[in-house]
């Protein structure tokens, strides 16, 4: 489904990703790890579209399209999502007339009908039982006021309605409780599907005991260091990233 | 008005006034013939025509007037009064259930179009025309009370032109008039541009309830030129709504009202697009414990000039006024809000907000916004505000990365930053209507007019 080689990408001068290699297959779960400031948040804007990450080197091959051909809204409506580290709050329109005027800009771009506030209705109620999320936050604006948590299972909510086939989660543990990670987790888990490709980004192994992935990578510096199966990540909870660096450095004097 | 402008007016008028030669020379030679009754009614004609005439429309170095561009008014396109006893085509309904609706027609209250049939009792609706050849006294009296005799040259020229408008009293203490009443504008000068004056008079007795909801709708090269008086005795509360897109002309909207004690003044006020559009307030609190709502929001395109001007009178104590007032801009779009809020010595006290929030959507758009607090009495509670900035990027690329296009992208957000200004509105259907409305007529290109 992705294929990125040799990524090379730069914000406002400063080179961030230096060489990303990875593969994608549908119906896998892919967690990025590494320390802070290696690149895992860029790799996940870069992909979904921000302009500006400027991207120097390389290639992303997406259901054989050139990705990087393609604006922020055309990946999402070509069934890319990113689920926001930091959603951004929009006051003065509710969440349900947000995610009706994405639902329906996608639908659009795909030349199918627009889909009414009943039917619409009926959708988000379905999938709001997956996230366990109060109905009341569908009429209040969005991400206005919300805790960290609500946040974050608006974030998978989105998700669930606008169902991608690749969807990328920034950091989507940051700054949850344990009880809220595990819902957005089992949120998340409900929405594993064969045809669904899934990217989880994130600091902490916590969040992999509840997603589980099939592969782990390990970035540093721009790069991938280390891929592996979900046992890496156990790996790295338990010596913290240093060894990760130490080594690279060690392969950086031997080279 | 302000005294040091005034004084100078004679000056600073518009070079080759056409306008006022027009009607002074039609209403002595009595081609407009406005057949006056009442002496007060004759004399105060009289002498707004004479002060139009010295004055004419004032140009850019008169205070109040600096930012609004009346040259092209003062050429002399709309000095012909428009043609009356029109069909209209386009009599568009809002999603809302009326009352009532007045429809005035190039200045005209239109019987034939209006739907007065379902009014209740309380309420008395007729045409301003026939208080004026009913009552001139009582007419006389009720334009001296909001309009007193200095100077203003929309003001002027309504007090010279007087001819029809609608009269509406809710005469039953305590009736609540659930259902809105419809004001409709229509401004024809498709044939032939030119001009319209209208005056609305509007008493609503105590503990009275009245809904309005004003509209514009406008073809071709016009100035409406429309006011309102509104009375609101002790605990009455009406709610305004003015819902303008009135396109293409210049609309001079002017509304003074006075409050009794204990009464509720909520007005909003939203415009997208006019090429001139000057919308003036000015709100007396002569009771206690009065409260006024005033809240607006516009948008503007290509090169609309929108010009809001509000005064806030807090007389007396213990009275409250909240004031949004906000803006979006696109093209060469120019938006204006200069709000006074004068706290008298006796208004101890007083709590009142006021804020002005403008978003500018292209370089070549422009904002001047002067917030103005003036406090004489100690114990008050005033805060204002005014910014001016872009809209949110993140918040752009967070619609984007959920495929919106760039264009929806800013369009939504306007609507965001719009609507909470009408926030408070129950009537969700109404809310959204405007929404749209103004929604749908900003360019986020920022050119021109869709």
């Amino acid at each position: 489904m992705l294929e990125i080689h040799g990524l090379c990408a730069s914000v406002e001068g400063t080179e961030i990703l230096r060489g990303i290699d990875l593969e994608v297959k549908a119906g896998e779960v892919h967690a990025i790890m590494g320390p802070n400031g290696s690149g895992k948040s860029t790799l996940a804007n870069v992909l979904a579209g921000r302009e500006e990450y400027l991207v120097d080197a390389g290639t992303v091959q997406y259901n054989g399209i050139d990705l990087l051909e393609l604006s922020a809204d055309e990946r999402a409506c070509e069934g890319i999502f990113l689920a926001f580290q930091y959603p951004v709050s929009i006051p003065g329109i509710s969440n349900a007339y947000f995610l009706r005027s994405a639902l329906n800009a996608i639908r659009r771009y795909r030349d199918e009908s627009e889909i009414d506030a009943v039917d619409f209705l009926e959708l988000v109620r379905s999938r709001m039982d997956l996230v366990g999320m109060d109905e009341k936050l569908l009429h209040r604006a969005v991400n206005d006021g919300f805790s960290g948590g609500e946040k974050k299972r608006n974030e998978i909510l989105q998700m669930a309605v606008l169902d991608p086939n690749l969807a990328i989660l920034d950091e989507t543990d940051s700054g949850l409780d344990i009880d809220a990670l595990r819902i957005v987790a089992e949120g998340v888990n409900k929405l594993r599907k064969k045809e669904r490709a899934i990217i989880v980004v994130t600091h902490y192994q916590r969040l992999l005991d509840y997603i589980v992935p099939d592969h782990v990578h390990v970035l540093s510096e721009g790069k991938i260091v280390r891929s592996g199966d979900k046992s890496l990540a156990l790996e790295l909870e338990k010596e913290g990233y240093s060894w990760i660096q130490a080594d690279d450095a060690r392969a950086g004097n031997n080279a | 008005m302000d005294p040091g402008g005034r004084r100078q007016g004679r000056k600073q008028r518009l070079g080759g006034d056409v306008v006022a030669e027009t009607w002074s020379k039609q209403v002595q030679t009595g081609s407009l013939n406005f057949d006056d009754q009442g002496v007060d009614l004759k004399r105060r004609r009289g002498r707004a025509l004479e002060q139009f005439e010295q004055h004419g429309f004032p140009g850019r170095k008169h205070e109040e007037w600096r930012y609004t561009p009346l040259s092209r008014l003062a050429a002399g396109p709309c000095a012909p009064l428009l043609e009356r006893s029109q069909e209209i085509a386009f009599c568009p309904d809002l999603p809302v259930d009326m009352l009532a609706k007045v429809v005035i027609v190039n200045g005209e209250f239109r019987a034939d179009l209006s739907d007065l049939s379902r009014l209740p009792s309380a309420i008395r609706v007729q045409s301003l025309a026939q208080l004026r050849h009913s009552d001139p006294d009582q007419l006389a009296s009720l334009l001296d009370l909001y309009w007193t005799q200095d100077s203003h040259p929309f003001y002027d020229l309504s007090d010279a032109l007087l001819d029809d408008g609608v009269h509406i009293e809710v005469v039953e203490e305590g009736a609540k008039i659930d259902a809105p009443i419809h004001i409709l504008h229509v401004l024809d000068g498709q044939a032939r541009s030119g001009s319209a004056h209208v005056t609305g008079l509007i008493q609503l007795a105590a503990g009275a309830q009245l809904q309005l909801i004003e509209e514009i709708r406008s073809a071709g090269e016009v100035l409406g030129n429309l006011r309102w008086g509104i009375g609101l005795d002790p605990r009455s509360i009406l709610k305004r709504v003015r819902a303008f897109r009135p396109e293409c002309s210049s609309i001079f909207h002017g509304t003074r009202v006075i409050q009794q004690q204990d009464s509720r003044f909520e007005d909003l006020f939203c415009s997208s697009g006019a090429e001139l559009i000057r919308n003036e307030l000015h709100v007396s609190h002569e009771g206690t414990g009065c409260h006024c709502d005033l809240m607006g929001a516009y948008a503007g395109c290509g090169k609309d000039h929108l010009d809001h001007h509000t005064t806030i009178d807090h007389k007396v104590e213990d009275c409250t006024s909240n004031e949004i007032y906000r803006g979006v801009l696109s093209g060469q779009a120019r938006g204006v809000f200069s709000g006074m809020i004068h706290v008298h010595q006796d208004a101890q006290r007083t709590d009142a907000k006021q804020s002005n929030d403008t978003i500018l959507l292209s370089e070549g758009a422009e904002a001047d916004t002067r917030p103005r607090l003036e406090i004489y009495a100690d114990d008050v509670k005033c805060t204002h505000g005014a910014t001016i900035g872009e809209l949110d990027e993140d918040a752009i690329f967070y619609l984007r990365s959920r495929g919106v296009s760039p264009d929806e992208a800013r369009k939504i957000l306007v609507r965001a930053f719009t609507s909470e200004v009408f926030h408070g509105l129950e009537d969700r259907q109404l809310s959204d209507f405007i929404a749209d409305e103004i929604q749908q007529s900003i360019n986020p290109d920022g050119t021109n007019h869709e």
